[in-house]
């Protein structure tokens, strides 16, 4: 009888939780669509009259642009980094795995702000100031963290005798891996791809100390916004990205499974 | 089916549907107290879902269960006093070896000392003794496997039940402990049943074997008969080796047919009426040689022989789509060759006829 | 977070070939880590204690002896106590009803977990001050239910704080708690309850235990990420509750004052890694059972 209480419970719980976990996104959805500048919930009408101005939102196009570089080059760059590493993990000749494999993924739990500062006084301090290569070596920091996790996780499901095979039947090692290693491992490289993506895209606390009057990222300019001149032109904007973060996500599913990436790839 | 001591476990006329399809058809069975009885036949066939029925993890749509007096049809696994060892032993991976073995005496509350002492006399009866502050994971898988059966069997249970629990192990450790197996169950007195695929498991360890085919039971009897005198066409051929033949009842009578076959006129052991289409079976330790004795005989040209040490399997080619099977002891001189021709006749007595399948079926 | 796990070494014969390419091929992650990563955080530690007459303490005599920045660290503490208390309170149950369910129900539980993830904290964070304003839906549901008789105040309080903090950080608990109670083998319970044990005890003795490191992976998790949370208590409390994080933010960004800054980050730095080593020890320990 207590077993069916508990089971009850931990629906209500689950079901409480999601209702609670998709309000925030649900409310800026509505307010995006709100006829009038204040955020007045329930809408008395409908408008997408802030869906445009996002584009005349002050700085907005330069920050767009920046983020998705930036999100965009360190998700590469650490996918090969990450990727070379977790080979080498998993074929196991190298000493103290193990300590090495949480090394690298130590960082996703330092705080952001602590890595921020430390970078903006190292970069000072070495006299690098080219604020992008900056940003871009920080979002590496940021990112590689996320793609070590899951492409360890990955690797230590290929099973490396389809590479012999491969190497058998004709192909040289960089060969083997373009044909054999990395379709059988799309899964996870997509996984790696869209957190790593999401972590630099999303990312504030290291980008606001490396980040200048000229160059900000989206993040930085959206609470820029929310200080200045709160208007659901924001509101729409976060929808925006909202709507493609579902389809991407669609998407993820579609190829293989949303469980997948929750159960054991993450 | 009847069988001899106390009726102990009845299961009576269980059925169970999954969706369409029936898994279980009215299914009869009675085990003595102390019987060894394995459930034998091919995947699905049911044999795992009868145990479970017995176990409790799965409920029957129809039909009863009685244990020990008891109709246990609808209690759960926990009340049922029921052991099980799983095919993939289940041990308790944050328990050491002692503390799977006594969790079964935990869950009936027994005060420490007399927990204590029956861990131990449970790993000693499996040989393990000393191992109980082992970590599971520390173990190989033949000891893993003893682990199981002693967590099983620490709290005397009134049937023990086995879901292929051997087949994980490799053929050697399994052959010994199928052995030692049976040696342990017969010094505690235990009521068990096994569930197995494999035919030489089911004849070595048990006392009775029940054939099961499509959810139903096709034949209860020891192995002795089950084995030579088996009571369908599907149990011959599950079970051991044969030589088929189809034909046609040319003449009946006294227990005994007459059938027309592609390789000749047979007889055999049956109760047919003229015209029927039959199947005719006799086991390889059967035919010899041709030596002019009597009985059945065909001649043909040997295909293959496969020299097994004691004894040779013959392969012969007899009319177009018939192949005999003999199993010539290697004593009674060398095999014959791959392609000579030669003789082998069988007795009467070891010459069985089935009805004919349905052709789809 | 999920421990990372790393299979048995190649056979012997390989080794001398594989071991080359393997540290070439772990060399650049290691590599750029130590340059970009360690570095910094060394060269941290070294302005902290940076005095105008060489080593000094002073920034970390400020920063533990006055009463104002003990209560700030303090504060960051709770924050990250009660958010990771109320994340395991709901997150747990939560792993298991989602590792059961099928179908649509599992992917709409599974896609409300991920896509507050790919949100940002700054819309989430501003949508939470919408939701919980005096004329907002909150307290509009309130006020129509009966439960209270005027609007209540929730914005810039603790409440909002802890209410917002906790839905940023809750799909971080259920996680690692999901992937581990999908992985656990049905077969034990059933073992379980052969042996005796009726649902509840075959729960609480064999269940619940094996899930103990999905959940030290989850308030380790947790934790770590709201004691340095910035833009929830920044956004949902602002001034009337700072924290380490708001500190070193300022310090940097208003006052000017490196060296305290770098202090006050250190000290979130240890706290951190104190939870990550006490965690790996933890479910190290639990592995090794």
């Amino acid at each position: 009888m207590s077993a069916r209480i508990a089971i009850a419970a931990a629906w209500i719980c689950a079901l409480a939780a999601m209702v609670f976990l998709l309000s925030p996104l649900l409310v800026i959805a509505a307010a995006s669509f709100s006829p009038t500048p204040v955020f007045d919930l329930p809408l008395g009408g409908a408008s997408l009259r802030w869906y445009a101005r996002i584009g005349a939102l002050d700085g907005f196009w330069p920050a767009l642009s920046l983020s998705l570089q930036i999100a965009l080059l360190s998700t590469a760059l650490s996918l090969v980094l990450g990727t070379l590493a977790a080979i080498a993990l998993a074929r196991g000749a190298v000493p103290g795995a193990q300590a090495i494999a949480a090394a690298l993924v130590a960082p996703l739990m330092m705080p952001g702000l602590v890595l921020g500062i430390a970078l903006l006084q190292y970069f000072r301090a070495i006299g690098f100031n080219a604020t992008w290569s900056a940003l871009l070596v920080a979002h590496v920091v940021v990112t590689l963290p996320y793609v070590a996790r899951t492409m360890i996780a990955g690797m230590a499901r290929f099973d490396f005798t389809l590479m012999e095979a491969a190497r058998m039947l004709g192909c040289t090692y960089p060969q083997a891996v373009r044909r054999v290693m990395i379709p059988a491992l799309a899964p996870s490289f997509l996984v790696a791809s869209l957190f790593s993506f999401l972590a630099s895209f999303d990312n504030y606390p290291v980008s606001i100390f490396l980040t200048d009057v000229r160059a900000k990222t989206l993040p930085i300019k959206m609470l820029q916004y929310i200080d200045e001149a709160p208007d659901p032109t924001l509101a729409a904007l976060s929808t925006l990205i909202l709507l493609a973060t579902i389809v991407l996500l669609m998407a993820s599913d579609r190829m293989f499974g949303l469980h997948r990436m929750a159960g054991t790839g993450d | 089916m009847s069988a001899a001591g106390v009726p102990h476990l009845v299961i009576r006329r269980v059925s169970k549907r999954f969706g369409a399809a029936t898994v279980l058809d009215r299914i009869d069975l009675t085990v003595a107290r102390g019987e060894l009885v394995t459930l034998l036949g091919p995947s699905g066939c049911g044999k795992t879902t009868l145990l479970r029925m017995v176990a409790g993890l799965d409920r029957p749509d129809a039909g009863a269960v009685e244990l020990a007096g008891r109709d246990i049809t609808r209690a759960p696994p926990h009340r049922r006093n029921v052991g099980v060892v799983f095919q993939s032993y289940a041990l308790f991976p944050h328990l050491t070896v002692a503390g799977n073995v006594a969790f079964g005496l935990k869950s009936r509350g027994l005060p420490r000392a007399r927990i204590e002492a029956a861990v131990e006399r449970a790993l000693s009866l499996v040989h393990l003794e000393n191992f109980g502050k082992r970590r599971i994971v520390e173990l190989s898988g033949g000891q893993q496997q003893r682990v199981a059966l002693a967590r099983a069997i620490a709290v005397e249970p009134d049937v023990l039940l086995f879901d292929e629990a051997l087949s994980a192990l490799d053929r050697k450790l399994r052959e010994e402990m199928q052995i030692e197996l049976r040696r342990l169950l017969r010094q505690i007195g235990a009521t068990a049943i096994f569930v197995t695929h494999d035919q030489d498991e089911a004849l070595t360890m048990s006392d009775r074997v029940a054939v099961m085919h499509r959810g139903r039971i096709e034949q209860v009897a020891e192995p002795r008969i089950v084995y030579a005198r088996p009571a369908s066409l599907f149990t011959l051929g599950f079970v051991g080796l044969s030589t088929r033949v189809s034909g046609l009842v040319v003449a009946a009578g006294e227990g005994r047919v007459e059938v027309d076959t592609e390789i000749g006129r047979l007889t055999a052991i049956g109760n047919f009426l003229v015209g029927s289409p039959v199947v005719v079976a006799a086991r390889p330790e059967q035919l010899r040689p041709d030596s002019g004795g009597g009985g059945n005989s065909a001649a043909g040209r040997v295909r293959s022989t496969l020299f097994r040490g004691s004894s040779s399997l013959v392969e012969v080619e007899a009319g177009a789509s018939t192949i005999l099977l003999a199993q010539i002891p290697s004593d009674e001189g060398a095999p014959a060759r791959p392609g000579e021709a030669i003789r082998l006749a069988w007795p009467v007595a070891e010459t069985f006829a089935f009805p004919a399948p349905e052709t789809g079926s | 977070m999920t421990e990372v796990v790393v299979p048995a070494p190649a056979p012997v014969g390989t080794v001398d070939r594989e071991r080359l390419r393997g540290l070439a091929f772990l060399a650049p992650a290691l590599l750029f880590l130590l340059i970009a990563f360690v570095t910094p955080l060394v060269l941290l530690l070294g302005v902290s204690v940076a005095g105008p007459r060489g080593l000094s303490l002073d920034a970390y005599a400020k920063l533990l002896g006055a009463d104002y920045y003990l209560r700030v660290i303090w504060n960051s503490l709770r924050l990250a106590l009660l958010t990771t208390i109320f994340a395991l309170a709901i997150g747990y149950p939560g792993a298991f009803a989602l590792a059961r369910a099928r179908g649509l129900l599992r992917s709409v539980l599974l896609s409300s977990l991920f896509l507050p993830l790919a949100a940002s904290v700054i819309v989430k964070a501003f949508a939470w001050t919408i939701l919980l304003r005096s004329d907002g839906i909150v307290n509009r549901i309130l006020l129509a239910t009966g439960l209270v008789a005027a609007p209540i105040r929730m914005i810039f309080t603790e409440t909002a704080l802890i209410v917002g903090s906790v839905n940023i950080f809750l799909p971080f608990m259920i996680l690692p708690i999901y992937a581990v109670v999908t992985q656990l083998d049905p077969r034990l319970s059933e073992a379980a309850a052969t042996l005796g044990a009726p649902p509840v005890a075959a729960f609480l003795r064999v269940t619940a235990p094996l899930t103990v490191p999905g959940v030290i992976a989850g308030v380790a998790l947790v934790f770590s990420l709201s004691v340095s949370a910035y833009v929830v208590p920044t956004l949902l409390i602002g001034e009337r509750y700072p924290t380490l994080a708001s500190t070193i933010a300022k310090a940097y960004l208003l006052a000017r004052e490196p060296v305290f800054g770098a202090a006050a980050g250190v000290v979130l730095l240890a706290i951190a890694l104190t939870v990550v080593t006490l965690s790996g020890s933890l479910a190290g320990r639990e592995a090794g059972r």
